[in-house]
């Protein structure tokens, strides 16, 4: 299943977080940012392509 | 009744004689009685005067075919500001106030705190009811609130499809956030409105994030249906959260309490209920910067690291090093050859030791004793039994071997 967009910059604020703690190895940090740097893209993606869609139900069930 | 201590000195004739303030005193005692405080009063509006003062001055009043009763009325102008209508002659009205009396002009007035018209009027003191009705089943607590999503996908939007709301809440989402808005339409106001609104907040729950509840600015009447209890208990019972938003910042409707946030006019629900895209956007440059920068900081001082120790690893000092090390590789190969050594020393001895014990186990060695062995036909004798007389066997002893026949055999016991 793919992450919610809340999700995704939770998963982000903690990575900015270990960056900050400095306690992950110097490949590992390389690793936590690169997938930081994705979930970034993914986040502005999200944002960026998708416009405000308008559905209505019907009044029937 | 007793008229009790007049003051003056009873005339002439004994008949007592009151003080003007003490018969006024005594009818504000008469009037001074709870069934006349803070109460609902229902009648006509005769002889009203907007005084420059801002107090209201009018009358009451009420016929019933030639009979008819009026109580003079004032409102003081802080009560008075907050009146929603303008009070006319003839007018049906409802009013909550007190009796009280106004000495100086010897007369006796309801002093008025709230005044509606009678409809309308009717409904207040209906929603008052179910105001307290509601809050008694503990639809209201603040304990049933519940946080907002903070970047819901979906939001649903409970109002009709042609009003103002709509318009404002479609177009403060579209500048905010890209999310879908889910549109569970239904009429606001007008006979049934309840019903249907309840019905429509029932059919909307559960397939969105968010809900949005309301409508846009209109009279005590037109905003009645979100007051009426169907409402209120199907927005109560919502599994999704909900924003009501009815009419104006001035108006509240009950469905307000009810809902786990309550926005002032149906644009501030929109704007509570999606996060604004340009903030967002700006966390999440913030986030990339911040991360930038980390990495960088952390490969710098890793450079200074290596520098640090390539500054450390000059060819003399090397040399040493390497000296240094093969003397200690030198000490531990010795250390371990002579532990070996001493390992198979000790084994050697070990050795001497199981030797000797397995000699004393050896059957030959008995024969140095004195025992002897009987063999028939190559195997061991080891009964009296297994031999009968005439047998041949071999004596095996000490130093040779002797042939023998077997004469006689006689059993230690019988078995």
């Amino acid at each position: 299943m793919t992450k919610t967009f809340e999700e995704m910059l939770e998963e982000l604020r903690g990575i900015v977080r270990r960056l900050e703690d400095g306690d992950a190895s110097l490949e590992e940090s390389v690793a936590i940012y690169e997938r930081g740097a994705l979930l970034v893209k993914q986040c502005e993606d999200l944002l960026g392509a998708a416009e405000m869609k308008l559905t209505e139900l019907g009044r029937d069930r | 009744m007793v008229l009790s201590g007049p003051s003056a000195d009873p005339d002439r004739f004994g008949t007592p004689i009151f003080g003007v303030s003490e018969v006024s005193a005594l009818i504000c005692g008469l009037l001074d009685d709870v069934r006349l405080h803070g109460i609902w009063v229902r009648g006509e509006v005769t002889n009203y005067k907007d005084h420059t003062s801002g107090h209201r001055y009018f009358s009451l009043s009420e016929r019933n075919g030639r009979d008819s009763a009026l109580i003079n009325c004032v409102m003081w102008r802080s009560y008075a500001s907050g009146l929603r209508f303008t009070p006319k002659d003839g007018m049906d009205v409802l009013a909550w106030g007190t009796v009280e009396v106004y000495e100086p002009h010897g007369r006796y007035q309801l002093v008025i705190r709230e005044l509606l018209p009678a409809g309308p009027g009717e409904r207040h003191l209906m929603v008052e009811r179910w105001k307290r009705e509601l809050d008694a089943e503990g639809l209201f607590s603040p304990e049933r609130k519940r946080p907002l999503p903070a970047f819901p996908r979906r939001v649903g939007v409970v109002t009709s499809p042609t009003g103002a709301a709509m318009q404002d809440i479609l177009s403060v989402i579209s500048r905010r956030y890209p999310a879908e808005v889910v549109l569970s339409p239904t009429a606001v106001q007008g006979e049934g409105a309840h019903a249907e609104i309840a019905e429509a907040i029932r059919r909307i729950d559960g397939l969105v994030d968010v809900i949005i509840v309301g409508r846009g600015g209109g009279s005590f009447e037109d905003l009645f249906p979100f007051n009426h209890p169907d409402v209120v208990r199907a927005v109560a019972r919502c599994q999704t959260p909900v924003i009501s938003a009815v009419g104006h910042e001035v108006d509240t409707a009950l469905c307000d309490f009810a809902a786990d946030l309550r926005a002032p006019t149906p644009s501030a629900a929109a704007e509570r209920a999606v996060p604004d895209r340009a903030e967002v956007l700006r966390e999440l440059s913030g986030h990339r910067e911040r991360m930038r920068a980390l990495l960088l900081h952390r490969l710098a001082a890793r450079g200074s690291e290596v520098e640090d120790l390539r500054a450390r690893m000059h060819p003399r000092r090397l040399e040493r090093r390497v000296h240094e090390r093969m003397q200690r590789l030198a000490e531990h190969a010795d250390l371990l050859r002579r532990s070996a050594l001493a390992r198979v020393q000790r084994d050697r001895s070990a050795l001497a030791e199981v030797r000797a014990d397995l000699l004393g186990r050896n059957p030959l060695a008995a024969l140095d004793r004195g025992y002897g062995i009987v063999e028939s036909e190559g195997r061991v004798v080891r009964s009296a039994r297994d031999l009968h007389p005439g047998d041949r066997v071999v004596l095996l002893m000490k130093d040779g071997r002797c042939r023998a026949v077997i004469e006689e055999i006689t059993y230690d016991e019988d078995l």
